[in-house]
């Protein structure tokens, strides 16, 4: 009995600090947060970017921290003096798009990210993506009203119901009851199986991610094959949106919206 | 009067004769700069007739005088519309060779007018020594008038009077042709497009001067002057002019001497020139530039006039907005005037007054912004900013006008204000002024974002604790339908079992004449009947509740009737003091009537 409780002792003194440094951290990220948009009332968006920038780094992502993050980057790259520097010098661009896709990521419900994201990409030269087939279109919009965690309690309520619904089928007494607790509970059937499908589809559709942003300051070039001796495909700008196939040295396998491939440098694309 | 008049006459004589002396002038003429061993002439002229043997000529010292002095007189007489005007002349002209190098000064030479004395300035005169001694003069031995002029005797030179200048900065360019020989006409003159930058051609003085160029003293014509203003930064080239004229050379022929003439021949030598090509360096502006600079480089002030404080709906007005200063005035973009969206705007009018000189373009330019008020209310005009850049400190400058409120009055029809332009006044559409990006969110930082739960272990387990919770409450509530069932059963069967007894019990009070407990057992007994037997709590019942159930259970309607006057007479009877009414009867009554709705009711 008495080594039992020595040993208790032992793992919650290990646990301690473990459990202090997320407390710590979650503090400093709350410390950061609000410094952040303290800074982006002011205008000084580059300490905004550094706040929120900093939170991230401990961890504490979520799509509302993504969100101001792009906001506070697209603003910076907006803020330049004419005459010296070009918009979006450093890159602000492609790192506001990358941003909002992040926040969107883990929230596809969220509007003001996806109103931002389209203002923004006016800003790029991107192209427009091949047309989807409607089915797939339907199944995405329906699948990014809300996040996969969201489906699951869809479909756990959903489950429940229907449960309830099949227990009034088996039990009730009177004839009317049990034909709408039958017909009820198969409904709620395909909800549930529904559901399920779109958490497992969202996420997949996370997890299988290979999307990438570019983020490189100047217009960077696109090369048949992964030396820069090669043909040159195209000349994207920063914020263009492309799927990452796999890495050769330094260079990347992309491929446009629109189904073009290239190589580009590793280091000018971000993985989303 | 007559004398009065004459008096008159006398002074605006004298006046205008006093006048026209003032208007003596002495000057000397001579070519500031000269080569050693080249002749010159220095010539004293006087516009008025001198004294005889007034002139008195100044000590040439360092100079040679080769002739002098020659005089030479004029007069002319010349009638201009009906008036009569009379000029006279009167140099003196020396031919001077210097000796020496170094400057010299020509003294005073003073002459005398109606008894008045004149004199002139001195004139310093540069003598240098040329290299190559005397030129061409030297090589009259030469047949051919091609080779009489050396490749340097004829120059020509773009000049220009910055390299290293801002965008929108303007430098001034002069094209000037040196010669030490006569030029008899120029055939062609070919100059550049001036690429990048915006060129204005200036007016000049074009009266010749002599200027030494590597040591050695040519005229110098000067043939164009611009103003050039570069529209880009970078290093620009201007490239070369070219230039074709012809000059004269003048061949002392021995073999055919003419005795008239002096066997002079003129010969016409066409010559190619062409300038060397200027490279500009245009700089970029300074960094820290303010978000009103348009590219204004020079120094300017601004003034505006505003428009009035207070006017009356659908009433035009103006602001104005003059920038005046020297600099590149020409490409000034507007400031631009924000105006509430209420107020119908028109375009700007520019008026530029600006004059070219070499030192740049100077002047004022205008703006003036007409609006209509279309509704009422205070509107809050803010300060129009316009930024300049300053070449000479090198430094960004930023000029504004005054803040303004307009207090526009209703003149009573701002309602039903004209639709005009994309402003639709009241009622209408709104109109899309601009686009940016959301706010950010600013509530408390969130919760770092979870896990994705679908088909994790932890998931399964909620839906099978689901389930399980389901099973096992089904599996529980069908046990229990199921016991309920039995008990009501039971229950029913039991009823006119207990019914009988608590008769029986009654039946004992009865005997015992205690009436209040007959009474209350029959009650107890006839209420507990029904209750069990369908299953009716007793609390809920009465008897119109009991009426109600037996007829729904096929009992007769009088039968239910009997058994609810039972009830009623038992209930009178508990606590009447007579002895009315016999209890054997209601007891006989009550057993009877529970053993016919025991006939209908069984199964």
């Amino acid at each position: 009995m008495r080594y039992i409780v020595k040993i208790l002792t032992l793992v919650v003194v290990a646990m301690l600090p473990v459990v202090g440094s997320a407390a710590d951290g979650r503090t400093t990220a709350e410390a950061c947060w609000k410094e952040g948009i303290a800074a982006y009332e002011a205008g000084e968006y580059g300490r905004a970017v550094e706040s929120f920038e900093r939170i991230a780094e401990l961890g504490e992502v979520s799509a509302d921290l993504y969100y101001n993050l792009a906001n506070a980057y697209f603003k910076l790259g907006q803020q330049h003096t004419p005459g010296e520097s070009r918009p979006f010098a450093d890159g602000e661009l492609g790192r506001a798009v990358l941003n909002y896709h992040r926040a969107l990521r883990l929230n596809p419900a969220m509007e003001d990210a996806r109103y931002n994201l389209d203002i923004a990409v006016d800003y790029t030269n991107d192209t427009e993506a091949v047309p989807e087939n409607f089915v797939v279109t339907l199944w995405r919009s329906l699948r990014d009203m809300t996040t996969s965690n969201g489906w699951v309690v869809v479909s756990l309520v959903a489950l429940a119901l229907t449960l309830a619904l099949v227990m009034l089928y088996l039990l009730a007494e009177r004839s009317v009851l049990r034909k709408v607790g039958f017909f009820a509970a198969i409904l709620l059937v395909v909800v549930v199986v529904m559901s399920v499908a779109l958490a497992i589809s969202s996420r997949t559709a996370v997890e299988g991610d290979d999307r990438g942003v570019v983020v490189y300051n100047a217009t960077t070039t696109v090369h048949a094959s992964p030396n820069s001796a090669s043909k040159r495909i195209r000349e994207p700008m920063q914020g263009v949106t492309v799927r990452l196939l796999r890495e050769r040295g330094d260079w990347t396998e992309i491929v446009f919206k629109d189904g073009e491939k290239g190589w580009i440098r590793t280091s000018h694309v971000e993985k989303i | 009067m007559k004398v009065l008049f004459r008096f008159i006459l006398v002074l605006v004589a004298l006046i205008s004769s006093s006048v026209a002396w003032g208007q003596v002038s002495f000057t000397v003429d001579a070519p500031a700069l000269t080569a050693l061993g080249q002749p010159f002439r220095v010539e004293f002229s006087v516009d008025a007739e001198p004294e005889r043997d007034s002139f008195k000529a100044p000590s040439f010292e360092g100079f040679e005088v080769l002739a002098g002095p020659s005089v030479s007189t004029g007069h002319s007489i010349q009638f201009v519309n009906g008036k009569q005007s009379s000029s006279y002349n009167c140099s003196y002209t020396f031919v001077l060779l210097p000796s020496e190098s170094g400057t010299y000064t020509i003294g005073s030479a003073s002459i005398k007018v109606d008894g008045k004395s004149y004199t002139t300035k001195p004139l310093p005169i540069e003598v240098i020594a040329e290299k190559g001694g005397a030129g061409s003069t030297e090589r009259t031995t030469e047949q051919r008038p091609e080779s009489r002029i050396a490749k340097d005797d004829i120059l020509l030179k773009l000049l220009v009077s910055e390299t290293e200048v801002y965008k929108g900065e303007s430098i001034r360019a002069w094209l000037v042709l040196y010669t030490r020989v006569n030029i008899d006409s120029i055939e062609s003159l070919d100059m550049p497009s001036f690429d990048g930058f915006w060129s204005q051609e200036l007016t000049f003085d074009n009266t010749p001067s002599r200027e030494q160029v590597n040591g050695r003293v040519y005229e110098a014509y000067k043939i164009k002057e611009l103003l050039l203003s570069p529209q880009q930064s970078g290093k620009i080239v201007i490239p070369a002019t070219t230039m074709s004229l012809l000059a004269q050379v003048v061949v002392e022929d021995k073999r055919h001497f003419d005795p008239i003439f002096g066997g002079r021949q003129i010969y016409h030598v066409q010559r190619e020139l062409k300038t060397q090509p200027i490279t500009i360096n245009v700089k970029e502006f300074p960094a820290g530039a303010p978000a009103s600079f348009n590219g204004a480089v020079g120094s300017f002030r601004l003034t505006s006039r505003m428009p009035q404080s207070e006017i009356e709906s659908n009433t035009a007005d103006q602001m104005e907005i003059t920038i005046t200063g020297s600099g590149n005035l020409k490409f000034i973009a507007p400031p631009t005037l924000s105006l509430p969206e209420s107020f119908e705007k028109y375009d700007t009018k520019v008026v530029d007054n600006v004059k070219l000189a070499a030192s740049g373009a100077s002047g004022s330019i205008t703006y003036t912004y007409p609006f209509v008020a279309r509704s009422a209310g205070e509107f809050h005009i803010d300060p129009v900013l316009f930024s300049y850049f300053d070449p000479a400190t090198g430094q960004y400058h930023t000029l504004a006008t005054e803040a303004a409120t307009i207090t526009v009055t209703d003149d009573g029809t701002s309602v039903a204000a004209p639709v005009v332009g994309g402003y639709a006044g009241f009622g209408g559409t709104m109109r899309q002024l601009d686009r940016d990006i959301r706010y950010i969110h600013t509530d408390k930082l969130p919760r770092r974002a979870a896990e994705m739960m679908v088909l994790t272990p932890l998931y399964w387990l909620v839906v099978v604790a689901i389930v399980a919770s389901f099973v096992v409450a089904y599996v529980l509530l069908r046990k229990r339908i199921r016991d309920n069932r039995n008990v009501v059963a039971r229950r029913m069967k039991r009823a006119d079992k207990v019914a009988v007894q608590r008769l029986r019990m009654a039946q004992r009070s009865m005997e015992g004449g205690n009436r209040h407990a007959f009474y209350e057992e029959m009650l107890r007994a006839m209420w507990g009947y029904i209750s069990d037997k369908f299953n009716i709590p007793v609390s809920n019942l009465t008897k119109e509740t009991i009426r109600e159930v037996l007829y729904r259970r096929g009992v007769a309607a009088d039968v239910a009737e009997q058994f609810c006057e039972i009830i009623s007479r038992s209930e009178e009877a508990q606590y009447a003091p007579s002895t009315e009414g016999d209890m054997g009867e209601v007891y006989a009554f009550a057993a009877e009537v529970i053993s016919k709705i025991e006939d209908v009711v069984k199964r």
